[in-house]
């Protein structure tokens, strides 16, 4: 289909086609970004005491890297946020909230007992609910993310000689896919 | 109970746009369909008093949902169309009209809305988290109480269970992004 510039309508360019600017929907996503982005952070953060929580507010915060995506191109945004950046975060959340289990655990009550903490924290029981907010978000922000980079890079990389976009990490993950299929 | 204005209006609104997203010829449309019947049933939610579920209808169903639909379609063919809607599948309408059927068997037994002797109102696990759960965790949002606190094993699954999906479907498309 990508050799078929010719379409109906204004659908989305093809696959080859160069990312376009386009100054309304630039300037409309830097004016918005920053409100959707303390948004979100706030849905996660008084999840506890309003609608909302870790899910929704890491869909809204991730929504954000998304937004500028679209505005100036998946590329540079990808370059801007780094996959190793991406990958650590998400697991950073995991880890957040594994930890506080496994912390009560250390403090000699059951997993995830947030009294356990009752001497360490004032009102530990609010305040780590939020950290374990905090860290479901940043997993979910990361996966929405991910996703989106993932989807919006489609195969590109991984087919060897097809890989021209990115063109020395295409060559390195060129590189590891041989490897792969050399080990199955 | 009657249905404010306000309502038979949302469901005429959902109702048509599920129609338009199972009808439309072109994908695109048929995309865009999907969205507005998300951010309708989101709105439903929270006119049901489930501001959680409603948010995340909404952020998920109607915003990241048809992102990740339309990358699908940049990166895939998009069949040039000329009818507005496909032929309908009589055989898929009779099926879906059973389901419809049978569910709506089910409707008659479940209580009003906003009922005060609904079981799920005066379950003694409800009256349980609702007369202790401040008290128990320090949240004001019961949603939060038991999803964090009385049932956080099982979020911490979901949590992980997102994780791994993630990590399954970079996997499978083969990214650099997980070295």
């Amino acid at each position: 289909m990508s050799d078929a510039p010719e379409g109906p309508d204004v659908g989305p360019p093809p696959e080859e086609a160069p990312y376009v600017e386009s100054p309304i929907i630039m300037t409309t996503v830097r004016l918005i970004a920053p409100f959707v982005f303390t948004y979100g952070l706030f849905v996660m953060f008084h999840g506890a005491d309003t609608p909302g929580g870790g899910f929704q507010g890491g869909v809204l915060v991730g929504s954000v890297i998304v937004m500028i995506g679209f505005a100036f191109g998946v590329q540079p945004t990808r370059e801007w946020v780094k996959n190793d950046v991406l990958v650590g975060i998400a697991v950073a959340g995991a880890l957040t909230f594994a930890g506080v289990g496994v912390g009560s655990l250390l403090l000699g009550e059951s997993f995830l007992e947030y009294d356990a903490y009752a001497g360490l924290i004032p009102h530990a029981s609010k305040y780590l609910i939020e950290l374990v907010e905090l860290g479901i978000g940043a997993i979910v922000a990361a996966v929405v993310v991910g996703l989106y980079f993932a989807l919006a890079a489609g195969f590109e990389g991984t087919i060897p000689g097809q890989g021209a976009e990115n063109g020395s990490e295409a060559a390195s993950s060129d590189g590891e896919a041989a490897a792969a299929g050399g080990e199955a | 109970m009657t249905p404010t204005a306000l309502e038979v209006a949302l469901l005429a609104f959902v109702l048509v746009s599920a129609v338009g997203a199972a009808l439309i010829e072109d994908v695109l449309g048929a995309i865009l369909a999907f969205a507005t019947y998300s951010l309708g049933i989101s709105i439903l939610w929270v006119i049901l008093q489930a501001p959680d579920v409603g948010l995340t209808e909404a952020a998920v169903g109607a915003g990241v949902m048809t992102i990740l639909f339309l990358l699908a379609i940049a990166k895939t063919a998009r069949e040039p169309t000329s009818r507005l809607f496909e032929p309908v599948g009589w055989r898929s309408v009779a099926l879906v009209g059973a389901f419809v059927g049978v569910l709506a068997l089910a409707l008659p037994a479940l209580p009003a809305i906003g009922d005060p002797n609904a079981p799920v109102v005066s379950y003694r696990v409800t009256e349980h988290y609702l007369a202790n759960g401040y008290e128990a965790t320090g949240v004001k949002n019961a949603v939060t109480a038991v999803l964090a606190a009385y049932r956080g094993l099982d979020t911490l699954g979901e949590a992980i269970v997102v994780f791994t999906a993630a990590v399954a479907g970079l996997v499978v498309l083969g990214r650099e992004v997980l070295t």
